[in-house]
C-alpha cells in the first residue's frame, strides 16, 4: 500500500466502477420512472393540466323592514387579465386604451404563480366603449378579457350611509388578515352592515374545472362540468330600520353634526341609525373618483365619520337617571329621601351651581328640575363603585354588541383610569362631576339609545340590533333574529320612580317640554354636554307612549347648546314620525306649542304630594 | 499517450473532455430555455447566458496561467477561500434561509463555490507533499482538517447541501492518494453516524460497533478503537437529541427526504410532482417546449434543483439518458486523464474535481 497505490490500475477501476455505478443508479430511475410507471405518471400529468377558473357569487339583497329591496346588485363589465397568456410587450397598448395602472397589472400579474391561467381582475366599470376597443384591439392584447360582475345598486330614499356601509375591492391588508377565500381584486363589505355580515352576504364562490393544453390555454371544461362547484348566492338580509323614520331623521339632521339613534324599547331593533353629515352610498359603486373620496375625507365635519356609534360625548344630565337608579335600587335613598338644594354645592372651598334653588326635593323632582346639588350629594352617597358596577350594567364603557362593525366603547372611568390618566391617585374630588354626567365619561348616542330603551321597558337591555332576519334563498329557510333581552335586575318600583321623573321633565316645569308631541305621551331627559372651549354638545333621550314605549330615542347635535332647545324638539318630531305620522301642511301642529296632556291623577298626587310633604 | 504541463495552452485543451462539456452546457441552455421562456423569470435565462460566458472566459485564463501557478498558490487560494467564508457570515445576505450569499447587483455569489476547489487544490497540494505518508494516522488527520475547516464554515451559514459534497471530494482524493481503507473508513465514520442516527437508533449503534472493531482487527491499536466508539456513540446520541429540538422546517426537509410521500401538498410536492414529470416522458417524451409538467409550471423551482425534469419529460428516456451519457463520457475522461498526467499534484486536482461534479450530479438528478 502507501505511496506505491497513488493512481494505481486497480483504485482507478475501482473509482471509475463507483463513477459508473452512480449514473448506473440514476439511469435505472430515470427507467423505472418513464417505463415500468410511465402509464402512471402520464395521466396523473394530464391530470395536473386541468386549471380551476374561480366564479363570482351574487351579494346578497338588503330589504328594509317591509321588505321592499333597498340593495342590489347591477352587472357591471370588468377586465381581466390571464397572467399565463400575457404579453409583457402589450403592456403600454393597454396602458393607452384604458388608462388601467401599469403597476397594478405588474403586481397582480407576476403574484398570480401557480395558478397563473386563472384571469385576474385589473379595472372595473368598463364603458361600452372601452368594451367595444376590446373587441377591436383583442389580437394585440393576449390573455387580456372581461367578465360580468355584479356591483352594488341602491334603491333607497335615505341615504343609510354609515349603517349599510359600502362594499369596495379588497385592500392588500385585508388579503391578508381575512384568509384563503379572497383573490386579489374581489369585492368585500368596508364598514357597517355590509362588513359585519359579509360572511352572510358574500356567498361562496364556484369553481369551474377546465382541461388546459400545453400552452395553458383552455381547451375544454373538464369532465361535462361535472365536477364543477357552481357558485352559492350570498343570503339576503332584512334591516329592522324603518326607511320613512330614516328619511325624516337624515332630514331633520340636515346641516346639523351629530346623531339620532332610535331602538325599538321592546326588542332593541333599530328604527333609525342617522349620523350627519353623511354621504351617498351611489358615489361609492364600483370606482369613487379620487377626487370625491379626497373631498369627503378631507372634510372638516367628517362626513364618513360613524357619529352613532364611533363618536363619544360626555352624557351630562342624561346620565342622572342611572345614578338616581343606582342609588334607589341600593336603598341609599328612596322616593321620601329629600335633599336641600340652595343652588349651589360647596365642595373643598370650590363652588358648584345649580339652576336655580330647588329648595327640599325627591329623586323625581330632581330629575325633573335637573337639579345639579341633589346629584352633587348623591354621588357621594352612592360611591364610585357603585357607580361603575351600574354604568357597565348599561353597558357604558363597554360596547353595546350591536351588528355593526365599528363600535366605540366609550370610557366609563375606573379608578385606574384616573391614576393612569393624572398618574396620581384615585382623588374623590374626581367624583362630583361624574355626578352629573360631566368628566371623564363619555357614551356614544347608540349607547345612550340602549340604555333609554331600557329605562322605558322597566329595566331589560336588549342588545341593538339592525337586521330582523337572515333570508337563505337557496335553502328557501328564513331565520328570524330575536332580540336579546338582558335583565338589569333593577325593581319595578325603582323604574316607575325614574319613569316619572323622566315623564315630568317633559309634561311637568322639567327642561324637556319641546319634545312633547300632541297625541302621545312622552317621557325624556336633557343633557347639555360640556365642550370647552366650544360651545357644548346638546342631548336628549327619551321613549314614548309613556305607558306602552314603541320608540327610544337618543338625539345629539354637537355644539348645539342646551339639550331642552337645540335636541329635544328633534326628539319630539322623530317620536311624532314614528307613533303618529308625517304632518302635512294644514293641520300645524308643532311639538313646541302642542298642549299639554293631562297627567293622570294618580301620578301628579304621588309626585306632588312628596314635594309639598 | 502521458499528458504533460508543457507545449501551447490551447493544444494542451483535451476535446475528450472539452467537447461532453460543451454539449452538457448547451442541454442545461435548452432545458432553462424551456422552464423559464414564458414567464417572468425568464431574467434568468439571461443570467445562465452570462455565467457561461464567464465560465469560458475563466477556463482561457486558467490555459494562460503557468502551470505550476496553482501548485504554488494552493495554500494561498485556499486562505483566501476561508477569509471569504468568514466574511461572507458576517456580510453576506440570506436567500431562501442560507445565508451564505454575496450580492453584486442582481447576481449572486456564493463563496463557498470557490472554497470547493480551493479546498481542492490544498488537499492536492498537501496530499501530493513527498512528506506526506498515507499510512500515518497524524497526516490522515491533517488531511481531514483541511477539508474539515470551510466544511464547519459552510454548516454555520447553514447549507448542509454544499457540505456534503467536502466529504465526497475529500474520500475520493484520499482514496486516489493511496489512503488505507480502515483508516479512510473510521475517520469518516462520524459522517456516517450523523446520517444513520437520524434514522433510528439501532442503525447508529451497530455501525459504530462495526467501525471500531475493524479498525483495531486491522491496526491493533485499541485506544484509537476505543476513542472512535466513545466519539461516534456521543455524536450519535447527541444529534438525535439536536433534531429533537429542530425546527419543524428543517425537521420537514430531512423528513421528505427521506419519504416524499409523506406531505404532497407542501414539502414533498416539488419531488412528487418533478417525477411525475419525468415519468410522463416516456421513450421519447412530450416534444420541447410541449410538457405540460414543465410549461405549466407545476413543478416549481424548476430553473434551479429540478431543471433535470425538463430534458427528462419534452425528450423522455431518450433525451435524460443522453445527458447521462454525457455526464459518463466526461466522468471518465477525468479519470483517464488523472491517470495519465505525470503530475501528482494535478492528478488528484483532477479527480477531486470530478468527484465534486459526480456529487452534484448525483444529488441534482
Amino acid at each position: 500500500m502507501g505511496r506505491t497505490s497513488f493512481a494505481s490500475r486497480k483504485r482507478t477501476y475501482i473509482v471509475g466502477a463507483v463513477f459508473l455505478i452512480l449514473v448506473g443508479i440514476l439511469a435505472f430511475r430515470l427507467y423505472t420512472l418513464q417505463f415500468v410507471e410511465f402509464d402512471s405518471f402520464r395521466s396523473q400529468a394530464q391530470r395536473n393540466s386541468i386549471s380551476r377558473i374561480a366564479s363570482d357569487p351574487l351579494r346578497g339583497i338588503v330589504y328594509d323592514r317591509e321588505g321592499n329591496i333597498i340593495v342590489d346588485n347591477n352587472p357591471s363589465y370588468t377586465l381581466t387579465v390571464t397572467p399565463f397568456e400575457f404579453e409583457w410587450s402589450s403592456l403600454a397598448l393597454l396602458v393607452q386604451l384604458f388608462n388601467v395602472d401599469s403597476n397594478l397589472v405588474r403586481y397582480r400579474v407576476s403574484r398570480a404563480g401557480q395558478n397563473s391561467f386563472e384571469p385576474v381582475k385589473i379595472m372595473r366599470n368598463l364603458s361600452f366603449q372601452q368594451l367595444s376597443m376590446l373587441e377591436e384591439y383583442r389580437t394585440l392584447l393576449p390573455g387580456i378579457n372581461y367578465v360580468i360582475e355584479s356591483r352594488r345598486d341602491y334603491h333607497m330614499r335615505p341615504h343609510l350611509s354609515h349603517l349599510l356601509g359600502y362594499t369596495k375591492e379588497i385592500s392588500p391588508h385585508l388579503l391578508k388578515t381575512m384568509g384563503d377565500y379572497y383573490q386579489p381584486g374581489d369585492i368585500v363589505g368596508f364598514n357597517g352592515i355590509e362588513s359585519f355580515y359579509e360572511d352572510i352576504l358574500r356567498g361562496e364562490k364556484g369553481y369551474g374545472y377546465h382541461t388546459v393544453n400545453a400552452l395553458g390555454k383552455v381547451v375544454e371544461s373538464f369532465d361535462h362540468g361535472q365536477s364543477d362547484i357552481p357558485a352559492v348566492e350570498g343570503s339576503d338580509i332584512v334591516l329592522t330600520i324603518d326607511m320613512d323614520l330614516q328619511s325624516y331623521g337624515e332630514r331633520l339632521m340636515l346641516g346639523k353634526r351629530g346623531s339620532i339613534v332610535a331602538l325599538d324599547p321592546r326588542n332593541g331593533e333599530v328604527l333609525a341609525f342617522v349620523s350627519s353629515p353623511d354621504y351617498d352610498l351611489r358615489d361609492f359603486t364600483g370606482r369613487i373618483s379620487v377626487e370625491l373620496w379626497n373631498s369627503l375625507r378631507d372634510d372638516e365635519a367628517s362626513p364618513l365619520y360613524n357619529r352613532c356609534s364611533m363618536a363619544a360625548y360626555p352624557p351630562g344630565s342624561t346620565f342622572k337617571m342611572l345614578v338616581a337608579a343606582a342609588a334607589l335600587q341600593e336603598g341609599i335613598i328612596d322616593i321620601n329621601t329629600r335633599i336641600p338644594c340652595s343652588g349651589v354645592h360647596l365642595l373643598a372651598g370650590q363652588e358648584f351651581g345649580c339652576h336655580g334653588a330647588h329648595g327640599n326635593i325627591n329623586v323625581v323632582t330632581a330629575i325633573e328640575h335637573s337639579c345639579n346639588v341633589f346629584f352633587y350629594k348623591l354621588i357621594f352617597k352612592l360611591g364610585f363603585d357603585n357607580l361603575v358596577k351600574y354604568g357597565r350594567l348599561f353597558h357604558f364603557g363597554r360596547v353595546t354588541g350591536m351588528d355593526i362593525s365599528n363600535e366605540n366603547s366609550g370610557i366609563l372611568p375606573s379608578k385606574e383610569y384616573y391614576d393612569k390618566r393624572y398618574g396620581s391617585k384615585w382623588n374623590i374630588g374626581y367624583l362630583i362631576n361624574l355626578g352629573i354626567g360631566q368628566g371623564e365619561i363619555n357614551t356614544t348616542p347608540l349607547q345612550m339609545a340602549a340604555y333609554t330603551a331600557a329605562l322605558a321597558n322597566g329595566g331589560t337591555y336588549y342588545r341593538p340590533h339592525a337586521i330582523r332576519a337572515i333570508k337563505h334563498p337557496a335553502r328557501d329557510e328564513e331565520e328570524l333574529i330575536p332580540g336579546n333581552p338582558e335583565n338589569l335586575g333593577f325593581s319595578r318600583s325603582v323604574m316607575e320612580i325614574i319613569q316619572r321623573g323622566m315623564y315630568r321633565s317633559v309634561n311637568g316645569s322639567g327642561t324637556g317640554y319641546l319634545a312633547r308631541v300632541g297625541g302621545t305621551r312622552v317621557a325624556g331627559k336633557t343633557g347639555t354636554a360640556q365642550n370647552p372651549p366650544n360651545p357644548d354638545h346638546a342631548w336628549f333621550v327619551g321613549y314614548a307612549p309613556f305607558d306602552d314605549p314603541q320608540i327610544a330615542v337618543a338625539v345629539i347635535v354637537e355644539n348645539g347648546g342646551f339639550g331642552g332647545s337645540a335636541a329635544a324638539p328633534l326628539a319630539g318630531a322623530m317620536i311624532r314620525r314614528y307613533l303618529i305620522g308625517p304632518v302635512y301642511p294644514g293641520t300645524t301642529t308643532d311639538s313646541s306649542s302642542s298642549v299639554i296632556e293631562p297627567i293622570d291623577q294618580a301620578e301628579v298626587e304621588s309626585a306632588e304630594g312628596v314635594m309639598t310633604d | 499517450m502521458r499528458k504533460t504541463l508543457h507545449g501551447n495552452a490551447f493544444k494542451r485543451l483535451d476535446l475528450g473532455i472539452l467537447i461532453p462539456v460543451a454539449l452538457l452546457i448547451a442541454a442545461g441552455l435548452l432545458a432553462l430555455f424551456s422552464a423559464t421562456h414564458n414567464a417572468a423569470i425568464f431574467i434568468k435565462f439571461q443570467k445562465q447566458i452570462f455565467w457561461v460566458i464567464l465560465g469560458t472566459l475563466s477556463l482561457i485564463l486558467v490555459l494562460l496561467a503557468p502551470p505550476r501557478f496553482f501548485h504554488y498558490s494552493a495554500y494561498l487560494l485556499y486562505g483566501a477561500s476561508l477569509l471569504l467564508l468568514i466574511l461572507v457570515l458576517v456580510f453576506g445576505k440570506t436567500i431562501a434561509g442560507n445565508a451564505g450569499w454575496f450580492g453584486i447587483g442582481n447576481y449572486g455569489i456564493q463563496p463557498s463555490e470557490f472554497a470547493k476547489l480551493a479546498a481542492i487544490l490544498a488537499l492536492a497540494r498537501y496530499l501530493s507533499d513527498s512528506t506526506t505518508s498515507m499510512s500515518s494516522f497524524p497526516d490522515t488527520l491533517k488531511a481531514i482538517a483541511i477539508v474539515a475547516v470551510p466544511w464547519a464554515l459552510i454548516l454555520l451559514q447553514p447549507d448542509f447541501g454544499t457540505g456534503l459534497v467536502y466529504w465526497a471530494i475529500f474520500l475520493a482524493m484520499l482514496f486516489w492518494a493511496g489512503a488505507e481503507m480502515v483508516i479512510l473508513l473510521t475517520l469518516l465514520s462520524p459522517v456516517f453516524i450523523v446520517i444513520l442516527s437520524i434514522i433510528g437508533l439501532w442503525y447508529f449503534l451497530i455501525a459504530a460497533l462495526v467501525v471500531s472493531i475493524l479498525f483495531y482487527l486491522f491496526k491493533r491499536n485499541l485506544g484509537v478503537a476505543l476513542l472512535f466508539l466513545v466519539l461516534n456513540l456521543s455524536l450519535g446520541f447527541g444529534v438525535q437529541y439536536l433534531y429533537d429540538h429542530l425546527p419543524d422546517y428543517q425537521k420537514n426537509r430531512i423528513a421528505v427526504y427521506f419519504d416524499p410521500t409523506e406531505a404532497p401538498l407542501s414539502a414533498g410536492y416539488n419531488v412528487i410532482q418533478s417525477k411525475v414529470a419525468i415519468g410522463s416522458g416516456g421513450l421519447t417524451g412530450r416534444g420541447y417546449l410541449q410538457g405540460s409538467q414543465t410549461q405549466l409550471r407545476f413543478v416549481p423551482e424548476q430553473w434551479t434543483d429540478f431543471i433535470f425534469c425538463v430534458p427528462a419529460e419534452e425528450f423522455g428516456f431518450i433525451g435524460g439518458s443522453l445527458i447521462l451519457l454525457l455526464f459518463s463520457v466526461f466522468f471518465l475522461r477525468g479519470l483517464v486523464l488523472a491517470r495519465r498526467i505525470e503530475f501528482r499534484f494535478y492528478s488528484l486536482v483532477i479527480i477531486g474535481i470530478t468527484a465534486m461534479f459526480v456529487f452534484h450530479v448525483f444529488i441534482n438528478i
